[in-house]
């Protein structure tokens, strides 16, 4: 019996590893659909993930978010603000033009000279004193401010041709428009495919919004080449039809199948799944800042938040694993700190975060809470993964030790701008650290408030801890990296010993896929198509 | 024997329940014409209004008792535990708790949620259509009597709030609002008053032109006096059809704002938001979280719709 199963097996993958050899085009079923080919457009995950099919930056980050090298074949630091990038001599657009230093400077220019985007482009940019091109391969960026982070924040800035517009002598001379005397390409020359020039992996054949998007392989990419001849992006928002569409056929991968239907995915034979933790954490926010918060109610008027033995009451009530384990069937990791274990800045082994009910009513008691208080809990119920779910349960552990909660879980466009008008006093929030690793969360949020250093932005809660902004603002300008880990690991332990932010648990990305295909999946939930295999072409 | 006769008795009591039925030995209450006797008549002998009163009457029940028949208090974040989560229809708990319909993906027990479910339902269908009609009618009643500019200004605005797609202005009203019973009911009262008020008015212009209006106004009585002694008792009978309609629609309409993810406090779940939080899971296998409510949903729906359809047609002057 056992023998035959085997055999049946085999013979499905064998028919199934057939199938992929004659056909090497890809259909992916998207969750979330990418508003444009720009890659200076929008500066969301969805667009982020299209626009590095076709196009490339001097770095990239890898599946772990760590940069390496792309366009760029070296870089050095000649003194803390100056950097040198060594570029590649071999890489051509696909239009056949040659790559060099004055493309890369061009699409500095053309950050500043972006009138069709969605908000602003070129803070990089803004940061740059001068760039030089040395030789057509050899790149030098001097900075205003020491920016350790030069290399991570390039990797996301993909680099156009500069044959896509008229110019004349190309230099980073902002006033002057940089030498372009044409028109500056506008987000629809790049959707309709005449200026989506790139070094990617693949080219733009078809943009058709709603519908699909079409990649077929650059036969010129200066790196591995991808397997796949042709590769088609269908957005289909909703999990249900996303999974049917897989089960029937219609799609090779899907992204972000429902945990909940994992179980649909492991009883067919045809199918597998691969799931990373990304770089995801949901956290609680706290209004610390204020005296009197306007959803917290005590009998002395005063704000409870503002213990820290109330903030620690307040994780000690929380179960996170039972979270991870019955709202989000498994497809996430308990979060004792800002971010996964392994990225820069993180600490190693960090402590748990202790599920303990009754040493949280200790604390309260000790706080001068003997009976709790009553708390509004303000949540999003369209924008986290299970996020007004995972909302009720933290309100169920909360009301548990005492803190009587009230949850209002809200479409996330009416909770993201009551939030930043600072209206709650508890809310639930989420942050992908692309990157910088620790320092992203840390510097957005935690630390106090400083629009000159564009630190502290969405410190909603007022969190004001002197001695942290003190590590973390030495951390960010530290070019050494072995320094700058060892002061992130410290700031992210007062982070976390201060409890002025709550982790809860990281989410973890699932993709879906027929046997046959291998996808590693990725931290920063991009599905990109030059790094799915497939088992025929091993 | 004895049997037979109690259930007969509990059936009639059933009917007096629902409509307020005349008991025949009593004398006639007052307003109680042969017509409406007729009406009551014919509204009983229908099996399927029959069944439908019965629904409405345990429902009724039910929600009035809750506490009693729950076996948890599903708003009670304390009473239920996210450990027991989605357990199918029967299972037990750790504590050795039997949940009849399962339970939902926090750990509630269905079957209370759905008890507390109805009780939401009825009690926005009730107080929002009630407060409706107060408002409709005075409108309608004004609108008639007063005429001219302030009869044109009400019902233009009549026209303007039914011009709009009812599901549209709730919820844009509640994205503005906030979320709660309360609310709802505000939000439904909104949608709905407009339907009565045009109703009143139409039904109180033609009494208007009859001479008992006009023998009143010579007497001397005022205009409000004219208004709700005179008029409205006459061109009363058509907005009631309407309103036991319009109790359906309103539970309904809170349903799908519910569903929509704008009405009630997801802590507090009505019949719509059950059946809306159960819709994620159907790919799962756990069809228990839409399923039932949703059934509850249809059974308190139809049962007023039936009664209220039935209702018009006895009501139907053409017909009596």
């Amino acid at each position: 019996m056992k023998r035959l199963h085997l055999m049946a097996g085999t013979a499905l993958v064998a028919s199934l590893s057939a199938g992929v050899a004659t056909a090497e085009s890809l259909t992916i079923g998207l969750a979330s659909e990418p508003t444009a080919v720009d890659p200076h457009y929008h500066d969301v995950a969805p667009n982020n993930a299209l626009t590095r099919h076709i196009f490339s930056a001097l770095g990239a980050l890898d599946a772990n978010q760590n940069v390496v090298p792309a366009l760029a074949k070296s870089w050095t630091n000649e003194d803390d603000k100056t950097w040198v990038f060594n570029l590649r001599d071999d890489v051509t657009f696909s239009d056949g033009s040659k790559f060099d230093a004055d493309d890369v400077i061009f699409t500095f220019c053309r950050q500043v000279n972006n009138e069709s985007a969605v908000g602003a482009t070129g803070k990089e940019v803004a940061n740059m004193a001068a760039v030089e091109a040395v030789d057509p391969y050899t790149l030098k960026i001097t900075t205003k401010e020491v920016e350790p982070l030069l290399p991570e924040l390039l990797a996301q800035i993909m680099v156009l041709s500069e044959g896509i517009t008229e110019h004349g002598d190309i230099s980073f001379d902002l006033e002057n428009q940089c030498g372009v005397t044409g028109a500056w390409p506008s987000v629809e020359d790049f959707n309709n495919g005449s200026a989506a020039i790139g070094t990617g992996p693949f080219v733009l054949k078809d943009f058709t919004k709603g519908s699909k998007i079409s990649l077929a392989r650059n036969e010129n990419y200066f790196g591995t080449k991808p397997e796949w001849d042709e590769v088609t992006f269908v957005p289909v928002p909703s999990a249900g039809p996303r999974l049917a569409g897989l089960l029937s056929g219609d799609y090779d991968m899907i992204e972000n199948p429902a945990a909940r239907d994992i179980v649909q995915i492991e009883k067919n034979d045809g199918l597998e799944y691969t799931s990373a933790s990304s770089n995801r954490v949901i956290f609680l926010q706290m209004d610390v800042g204020r005296d009197e918060t306007p959803f917290v109610e005590t009998e002395d008027g005063s704000n409870p938040l503002q213990d820290v033995r109330v903030r620690k009451a307040i994780s000690m009530a929380i179960d996170r694993q039972a979270i991870v384990d019955r709202i989000m069937d498994g497809f996430a990791e308990p979060a004792y700190q800002f971010i996964p274990d392994g990225m820069f800045g993180a600490i190693e082994n960090p402590a748990e975060l202790e599920y303990n009910p009754e040493k949280a009513k200790e604390l309260l008691a000790e706080a001068g809470y003997p009976d709790g208080f009553k708390l509004t809990f303000h949540a999003t119920n369209d924008r986290y993964i299970n996020d007004s779910q995972v909302a009720q349960a933290i309100a169920q552990f909360l009301t548990r030790v005492g803190i009587q909660t009230d949850l209002d879980a809200m479409t996330r466009s009416i909770f993201f701008s009551r939030r930043s008008g600072r209206e709650f006093s508890f809310s639930m929030g989420g942050w992908g650290s692309s990157e910088g690793g620790a320092a992203s969360f840390l510097r957005q949020y935690v630390t106090t408030g400083n629009p000159d250093l564009g630190i502290g932005g969405s410190n909603y809660g007022g969190w004001s801890d002197p001695a942290f902004d003190k590590v973390i603002i030495e951390a960010i300008q530290t070019i050494d990296e072995a320094k700058r880990t060892e002061l992130l690991q410290q700031a992210e332990q007062m982070a976390v010993d201060e409890m002025g932010f709550i982790p809860i648990h990281f989410e973890s990305s699932i993709w879906a896929f027929r046997k046959g295909l291998n996808y590693e999946g990725r931290k920063d939930q991009y599905t990109l198509a030059d790094e799915i295999t497939s088992d025929a072409a091993n | 024997m004895t049997d037979t006769s109690q259930q007969l008795t509990g059936q009639q009591a059933l009917g007096q329940q629902g409509v307020g039925e005349p008991v025949p030995q009593r004398r006639a209450p007052i307003g109680d014409t042969p017509q409406r006797r007729a009406m009551l008549k014919r509204l009983k002998r229908r099996p399927s209004v029959k069944g439908s009163l019965i629904a409405l009457f345990l429902i009724v029940v039910i929600g009035l008792t809750l506490p009693f028949f729950a076996p948890q208090n599903p708003y009670d974040l304390t009473s239920f535990s996210v450990m027991d989560n989605r357990l199918a229809p029967g299972s037990e708990s750790f504590e050795g708790t039997r949940f009849l319909l399962g339970t939902d993906q926090q750990g509630r027990d269905m079957l209370s949620a759905i008890f507390y479910g109805l009780r939401v339902s009825l009690l926005v269908g009730l107080v929002s259509t009630g407060l409706a009609l107060v408002i409709g009618v005075c409108v309608g009643l004004v609108a008639a009597v007063m005429g001219g500019r302030i009869e044109a200004m009400l019902m233009r605005l009549v026209d303007f709030i039914l011009g709009f797609p009812t599901i549209l202005v709730a919820l844009v009203m509640l994205a503005m609002i906030g979320r709660g019973v309360d609310k709802v009911i505000l939000a439904i009262v909104v949608v709905q008053w407009a339907n009565y008020a045009r109703i009143m008015r139409s039904a109180a212009l033609s009494e208007r032109r009859r001479e008992y209006v006009e023998a009143a106004f010579n007497l001397g009585y005022g205009k409000p006096r004219v208004m709700f002694r005179h008029i409205m008792p006459n061109s009363l009978n058509a907005v009631l059809v309407v309103a036991t309609v319009q109790i359906a629609s309103a539970i309904t309409l809170e349903a799908t704002l519910s569903f929509l993810g704008v009405g009630v406090p997801v802590t507090q779940p009505s019949l719509g938001l059950l059946v809306a939080s159960g819709f994620d899971y159907l790919m799962s296998g756990d069809y228990w979280i839409s399923l039932y409510p949703g059934i509850a949903l249809l059974v308190l729906i139809f049962s007023l719709n039936l009664v209220g359809d039935r209702l018009r047609t006895a009501l139907d002057p053409k017909r009596s």
